[in-house]
């Protein structure tokens, strides 16, 4: 019997609960020293001098780097990360850049001696405003197949948008705007290094284990295969640990150079400035409507900060996915572009162009709602697209009609309180809002081996960062095996193993899952093929086709039956293993692919003080097959949690000196249990099979998409205020 | 700042010992892995590796109910004390400066923020760690309840939560889903398991009483 689709408990749950999961920094080795990274403190400029005679004779330091006395470091590969190597310049390229390192003997003593660090600079006024910078140019071109950053779909005989626009009976426009946002996963980055016999190991979290070892080896100067990163339990990530940040480079160098492990932890505010965040971005949506409510136009701009090319980034393109693909319209333009600033680097973070994205068109969809008279909903619905703009793909799979409806059922959207309903000290509203995101599929191998022991492994370099991938290691390998969960090893998180798929854009388990089960088959072969072969196996000189595999065991009929286990010590063999590689195949090119979603939310404003609160929440979506009930409960959970920060909380302004002035967890803040209701979620779990044959699309970022727009427009039905400013804060709706 | 006799622990009143005194016969096989470091500061402190600070002074405590003396930097926090010279890494750091609850642990029963607490500081006083909640592969009913509840997703502010929901179940602050919310707010979890952790909280603490 399959545990695919049903509540499996994490099979890590019992490590993480007693403290016996290692994370990075929870190594702690012989001889190992301690570091800590010193920060520029002004926004733009550069060195003239550092004084670290104070630091280097602090007691316990070992060693004092800065760019007089540099580690020798490369940048990491284009696309990796930032485009420079910290140390090899006196140039300052934001505040809050490494510009010294201390090891020392003890944390202490390291975190001491780097506050003893002067430095004294030729200062340049950063250049730090988004609005003073827009309109910028257009964004770079994504490349693979990705729509350009600027284009427009419109009906013949129309030459523009904005000629659309005019022709439609109804337009409404506005201006969405959000300022930094940070993805604060739980574990601050850190790195442990240790090198031997000219061969580093990095205990660091990593998304995409293999991805760092290449980028560390290249930042180091080192051939590849000398790096090795291990990453089995990662604390959180959310986008933070795709790229490889400073101090895995940095610490790696120092142990080199030291010749001893080092420990480097960031402090919580140096995560702030030295991992990439989300920019600010400001957005604008028009649309155009017959005032029945079919849309004739819609358009959407976008202006997203990013750092200097000197500093080097991702690029976030907030309308192609969003805009680009809801909603039927004869006539589109999607405009994205960027406005260089004297910043820190900039990273993708959960729902990374699509969480922005979406509180613009979703929040626009409504205000269109609202000056039509019309319910949100039966909007969203009168213009249901069944092709995608643009290329008149069909979707692989598409059953966002059945999340509007099952949502709208288990909300009780029909009989939701009017608008401003009074309910004591506060104002009731509801709102509704779309869920979309792209479904990629990446490249992934798996091995999987039986041993003698009646285990068996399943391993893949991908990465579980509370995703429950290691989880669906056990789940799908068991599945595939027929044998229990608790004969299933799962391994991951370690460059070593078959290259895995990266835990990024919630592709880890629609990409893995399917190459476990053609990884087990080629076990599976092989196993047959040693019964067949080997003097010593029972099954000696049978034809492979004579004999079976099922649940564990292998079969010839005739009560011919031998537990894998047994064949494998009879013929003196430790295991039998296979590795298998699956991708996207030509389907890519022929259809569309995203997941869908509905939400729909109670929010509750007071009447005095303006704070408002998420009261209800539901969540319907439909993701293909689901692989681990609980584990997909959980993640889409977390993901409107991240939707509820985005909308009502978390924001840090860049400041005209190049400071982020939010940066630690009093002053920007994310949820807290206080602020989360019960979230009602359900799925639909109709497979997709075009997808990949197992059919299931991943999960991990969706909900994020279209829940601080939910919010916001249950927040103007309840108060009527519309605010276009994120995050929602009780200063914006006292009025 | 003045050395304390490690012989002669500080006298504390008022506080319940209660649910500790319950727990520590149960721990004493789960720290084992912290056993070398300890024996190596007890023979020889200032030349472990892992002791080395300026102008130490001597500090006791009992940790998961076994004694532990050492040689502290005044400037060592409990939890890099707990973390790099116990190797009791089931503590976690999230922010090092009071704001996120991922280091909680109890201090004689009631929990504390060991970011914010010099070790010198509980000198002669009982630390428990998520460490010594569970008795081997027993483990305690709220670390049950997180699992069966999906009470977290990557884990790292588990540890954290647990210590404050233990704690939660012993100060009356579990009765309601009200005070389970206010009263769980200062641990943050990012990954946002806040549903499911209040789920795991009123299942244990029946089991709990
Ligand atoms: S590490 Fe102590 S409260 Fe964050
Ligand atoms: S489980 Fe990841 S921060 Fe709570």
């Amino acid at each position: 019997m399959t545990s695919v689709g049903t509540d499996v408990d994490r099979v890590d749950g019992p490590e993480k609960t007693t403290g016996r999961a290692r994370y990075s920094a929870d190594r702690v080795l012989p001889d190992m020293a301690y570091a800590h990274v010193v920060l520029s403190t002004i926004g733009k400029g550069r060195i003239r001098a550092m004084n670290t005679d104070a630091a280097a004779g602090a007691p316990g330091v070992l060693r004092v780097y800065t760019p007089f006395q540099p580690l020798k470091l490369y940048p990491p590969p284009p696309g990796y990360g930032e485009t420079y190597a910290v140390l090899q310049d006196r140039d300052i390229r934001f505040r809050g850049q490494v510009i010294g390192l201390v090891v020392a003997r003890t944390f202490e003593q390291a975190r001491e001696a780097a506050a003893l660090v002067t430095t004294e600079y030729d200062a340049q006024q950063p250049s730090t405003s988004l609005a003073a910078g827009s309109p910028g140019v257009t964004a770079p071109d994504q490349g693979q197949g990705a729509p350009p950053a600027k284009f427009a779909v419109l009906a013949p005989g129309v030459t523009s948008i904005d000629q659309a626009l005019a022709a439609s009976e109804v337009t409404v426009q506005g201006t969405y705007t959000q300022g930094s946002q940070h993805h604060v996963a739980m574990e601050p980055h850190a790195t442990v290094a240790v090198w031997q016999d000219g061969h580093l190991t990095a205990y660091c979290g990593a998304q995409m284990p293999q991805v760092h070892a290449v980028s560390l080896a290249a930042q180091l100067g080192v051939e590849a295969d000398r790096v090795r990163v291990l990453s089995p339990y990662v604390g959180g990530a959310f986008g933070s640990r795709v790229a490889t940040w400073p101090d895995i480079a940095l610490a790696s160098a120092a142990a080199l150079d030291l010749d001893r492990p080092v420990k480097l932890v960031l402090a919580r505010e140096q995560v702030f400035t030295m991992v990439g965040h989300r920019p600010a971005v400001s957005q604008t949506v028009r649309l155009g409507a017959s005032a029945d409510g079919v849309l004739n136009a819609v358009s959407h701009k976008s202006d997203v900060a990013m750092p200097m090319p000197t500093v080097g980034s991702w690029v976030m393109v907030p309308a192609q996915d969003t805009s680009g693909a809801l909603y039927k319209t004869p006539n589109l333009a999607i405009d994205q572009r960027v406005v260089p600033l004297d910043m820190p680097p900039t990273w993708a973070m959960r729902g990374p162009n699509e969480a922005p994205g979406g509180f613009a068109i979703e929040t626009a969809m409504d205000e269109l709602a609202v000056s039509l008279r019309m319910d949100p909903l039966r909007l969203r619905l009168r213009n249901y697209a069944t092709t995608a703009a643009g290329t008149g793909r069909p979707w692989s799979s598409k059953h966002l009609r059945e999340c509007y409806e099952t949502g709208a059922e288990r909300f009780g959207w029909s009989s939701r309180p009017r608008s401003g309903t009074v309910d004591g000290q506060w104002l009731v509203g509801t709102g509704m809002a779309t869920a979309i995101y792209p479904a990629a599929r990446f490249p992934a191998a798996v091995r999987v081996r039986f041993r003698d022991d009646g285990t068996a492994v399943v391993a893949s370099a991908t990465a579980d960062i509370g995703t429950g991938a290691v989880t669906l290691l056990s789940i799908c390998g068991s599945d595939a095996l027929g044998i229990p969960l608790s004969r299933v090893e799962p391994r991951l998180g370690d460059s070593a193993l078959p290259p895995g798929a990266p835990a990024v854009g919630s592709a880890g388990a629609g990409s893995t899952a399917p190459v476990i089960r053609s990884a087990a088959q080629a076990a599976i072969t092989a196993l047959i093929d040693l019964a067949v072969t080997h003097p010593d196996s029972p099954f000696y000189g049978m034809t492979a086709d004579q004999v079976r595999y099922h649940d564990g065991y292998l079969d010839a009929g005739a009560g011919r039956s031998m537990g894998f286990a047994r064949l494998l010590k009879l013929t003196g063999t430790a295991g039998v293993e296979a590795t298998a590689n699956g991708g996207p195949g030509p389907e890519a090119g022929q259809y569309a692919f995203h997941s869908f979603g509905a939400h729909f939310c109670e929010v509750r404003g007071n009447r005095f003080t303006g704070e408002p609160r998420v009261s209800r929440f539901t969540t319907v979506v439909d993701i293909g097959t689901v692989v681990n009930a609980q584990a997909t409960r959980s993640q889409i959970v977390g993901s409107v949690i991240f939707g509820i920060g985005h909308a009502l909380l978390e924001v840090d302004p860049l400041e005209d000196s190049g400071r982020l002035a939010a940066g630690n967890l009093g002053d920007y803040l994310v949820p807290v249990n206080a602020d989360i209701p019960d979230i009602d979620v359900h799925w639909l779990d109709i497979p997709d099979t075009v997808y990949s044959p197992f059919g299931a699309r991943g999960v991990g970022e969706l909900a994020t998409v279209g829940s601080a727009a939910a919010i916001g427009n249950a927040i103007h039905d309840a108060t009527g205020i519309r605010v276009r400013d994120l995050p929602i804060t009780l200063d914006k709706l006292l009025g | 700042m003045a050395s304390r006799s490690p012989s002669t622990p500080p006298h504390r009143d008022g506080l319940s010992r209660r649910g500790f005194i319950g727990r520590t016969g149960a721990v004493v096989a789960g720290t084992a892995a912290a056993s070398a470091p300890l024996d190596t500061a007890r023979a020889a402190p200032q030349s472990a590796p892992a002791q080395q600070g300026e102008n130490l002074v001597a500090v006791a405590l009992t940790v998961n109910g076994r004694s532990v003396r050492l040689m502290a930097d005044p400037r060592w926090t409990l939890l890099d004390t707990l973390r790099e010279r116990l190797s009791l890494t089931g503590t976690k750091k999230g922010c090092d400066r009071g704001q996120c609850g991922a280091c909680t642990v109890h201090v004689e029963g009631r929990r504390v923020l060991s970011c914010l607490t010099l070790t010198a500081s509980v000198d002669g006083e009982h630390v428990t760690t998520v460490e010594g909640l569970s008795d081997g592969e027993h483990l305690h009913p709220m670390q049950r309840a997180f699992i069966a509840h999906d009470g977290f997703q990557c884990g790292y502010c588990t540890s954290g939560q647990i210590m404050s929901a233990v704690a939660l179940v012993g100060e009356g602050h579990a009765d309601t889903d009200d005070d389970i919310k206010e009263y769980m707010s200062g641990n943050i979890c990012r990954c946002g398991a806040y549903p499911f952790i209040r789920d795991a909280i009123k299942d244990a603490r029946e089991e709990m009483r």
